[in-house]
């Protein structure tokens, strides 16, 4: 039993770097957000003549810069959308790792007993600790992932719209990231590797 | 990397030919061509690094232009800010105000200085883009047979009678691309001088040091000489000077005194970002396709 809790402490380690991974690309995503914000924000400006001073004189200056914005929003969209389909990369990994967990228990040679899964010994979790905390960060990131891609779908839409308002409560939705509470996924870690921490 | 592995060993080719006696016209059309292709490794290469000089400049004077605007703006507004409890403090707006100023000249300094760099990167460009013949110095009869990429014998056009320098392209198919592609940074550069001249002219009403500048003024010293370098001529009446960028229109010049506003400022800045004259992806295939010719990996 103790071997098994062993081995899905190794599954922890192992989704530790998966969620540095999602950092990485979180932080890609949102400065990626930030810039087609910022030429949404600006589209409306560009769309009025007036607003061109002494380059108002420059034939088809409106459109050159706006296609030319457009063109730069379209190339954003498209690397955003290459961020998202990498962190669905990690929630798959994330999957597969609570899914091979599930199994092992299954098929492993030793059936435990309800009794046996939910025995801690010293500070040590238990099996069905490991489990519920792999199932648990798995289900957070899967739910942080639909609400990324929910945003960034509702951005292209943003751009036909633009209001300062939404886009600003976007930003804010995609930095707090609000299925994924810090607090909570640490409290998973405290409980898997208490002995450390000892 | 691949251009100079090749070029250090036709270097070695070449002394090696130095010592050859009297040569024939026909090893003098051996010869060129690897002295040509070497040469048109080394100046395309140098294009390539240029267009990354002017991005990183270019990128540079964006920023500063930012900080002066936003310090322009914020001294324009300062009178109608609410201090809260600062405004017990004595002068303290005039001293912001004055803070504010300096700062501007700060940034003003690095506007200029960026876009030094700027004119500098595309007369170099221009050099460089004139520079992919490679003619034969000293003559036929002289016993060393060396090249150089710029000519000082009439009869030689430098281009080895049009034959191909790598497989199928000949010089004038080179210089067309070069052209093409520093066309579109000279026509840039001039709509970043006109941007600049905005920028630096940026003024309250209090302030008298700075001076609205118009197109016929020297940006620094040394600009003009610079600028006829790239063919833009700027001493000349406005009107013609604008008409060299593409499709403008002459009256613009004659502003009135008017200082742009905010979200008029953003356009310019917006402006500046896009490089309108430039087609990235025209930019990216000429390197590419130059690329391929030569067996040079230009684009990374």
């Amino acid at each position: 039993m103790e071997a098994t809790v062993k081995k899905y402490q190794q599954k922890f380690k192992k989704v530790k770097d998966d969620m540095d991974r999602w950092d990485d690309l979180h932080a890609r995503l949102l400065s990626q957000f930030r810039n087609a914000s910022s030429i949404i924000g600006r589209l409306q400006l560009l769309d009025d003549p007036k607003n061109y001073g002494f380059l108002k004189d420059i034939d088809n200056v409106k459109d050159l810069i706006f296609g030319k914005q457009m063109e730069s929003l379209q190339m954003i969209m498209l690397s955003m959308n290459k961020t998202l389909e990498e962190l669905n990369i990690i929630i798959l990994s994330l999957a597969k790792t609570y899914r091979d967990a599930k199994q092992q228990l299954k098929g492993g040679s030793i059936q435990f007993s309800t009794k046996q899964l939910n025995y801690r010994i010293g500070v040590k979790p238990s099996i069905a600790d490991c489990l519920e905390g792999l199932r648990l960060l798995h289900e957070m990131h899967q739910s942080e992932y639909l609400l990324k891609s929910s945003v960034i779908s509702a951005l292209a839409g943003l751009a036909l719209n633009p209001s300062v308002n939404d886009l600003q409560a976007f930003e804010r939705l995609l930095v707090d990231q609000p299925n994924i509470p810090k607090e909570e996924v640490q409290s998973v870690y405290d409980v898997i590797f208490a002995e450390e921490i000892c | 990397m691949e251009s100079r592995v090749s070029s250090s060993s036709e270097t070695a080719h070449q002394t090696l030919q130095k010592s050859a006696p009297k040569s024939s016209p026909s090893s003098v059309n051996r010869l060129w061509r690897p002295a040509a292709q070497r040469n048109m490794k080394n100046q395309w290469s140098k294009l390539n690094s240029l267009r990354q000089e002017w991005a990183s400049s270019s990128s540079a004077a964006r920023s500063h232009a930012t900080s002066l605007v936003n310090a322009y703006l914020s001294q324009r507004f300062m009178k109608d800010m609410e201090l809260g409890v600062l405004s017990d403090m004595p002068d303290i707006q005039k001293k912001a105000c004055w803070k504010l100023l300096k700062q501007q000249v700060v940034h003003r300094d690095n506007l200029l200085s960026s876009y030094k760099e700027m004119v500098g990167t595309v007369v170099n460009m221009v050099n460089t883009s004139m520079s992919l013949r490679c003619f034969l110095k000293g003559g036929i009869n002289s016993p060393l047979i060396q090249f150089s990429n710029s000519s000082n014998d009439t009869n030689d056009n430098g281009d080895g009678g049009g034959m191909p320098v790598f497989i199928f392209w000949s010089i004038s198919a080179f210089e067309k691309l070069a052209s093409e592609l520093v066309q579109m940074f000279k026509l840039e550069l001039n709509l970043k001088r006109l941007l600049v001249i905005e920028f630096l002219s940026l003024r309250s009403k209090e302030d008298s040091i700075i001076e609205k500048l118009c197109w016929s003024d020297e940006l620094y010293q040394g600009e003009f000489d610079d600028l006829s370098r790239c063919d833009l001529d700027c001493r000349e009446a406005s009107e013609s000077a604008s008409t060299k960028l593409d499709g403008f229109v002459s009256e613009n010049i004659k502003q009135p005194n008017c200082q742009p506003d905010s979200d008029v400022l953003q356009i310019y800045l917006t402006a500046w970002l896009t490089d309108v004259n430039i087609d990235k992806k025209r930019v990216e295939d000429i390197f590419s396709e130059v690329g391929e010719e030569m067996h040079v990996n230009l684009v990374s």
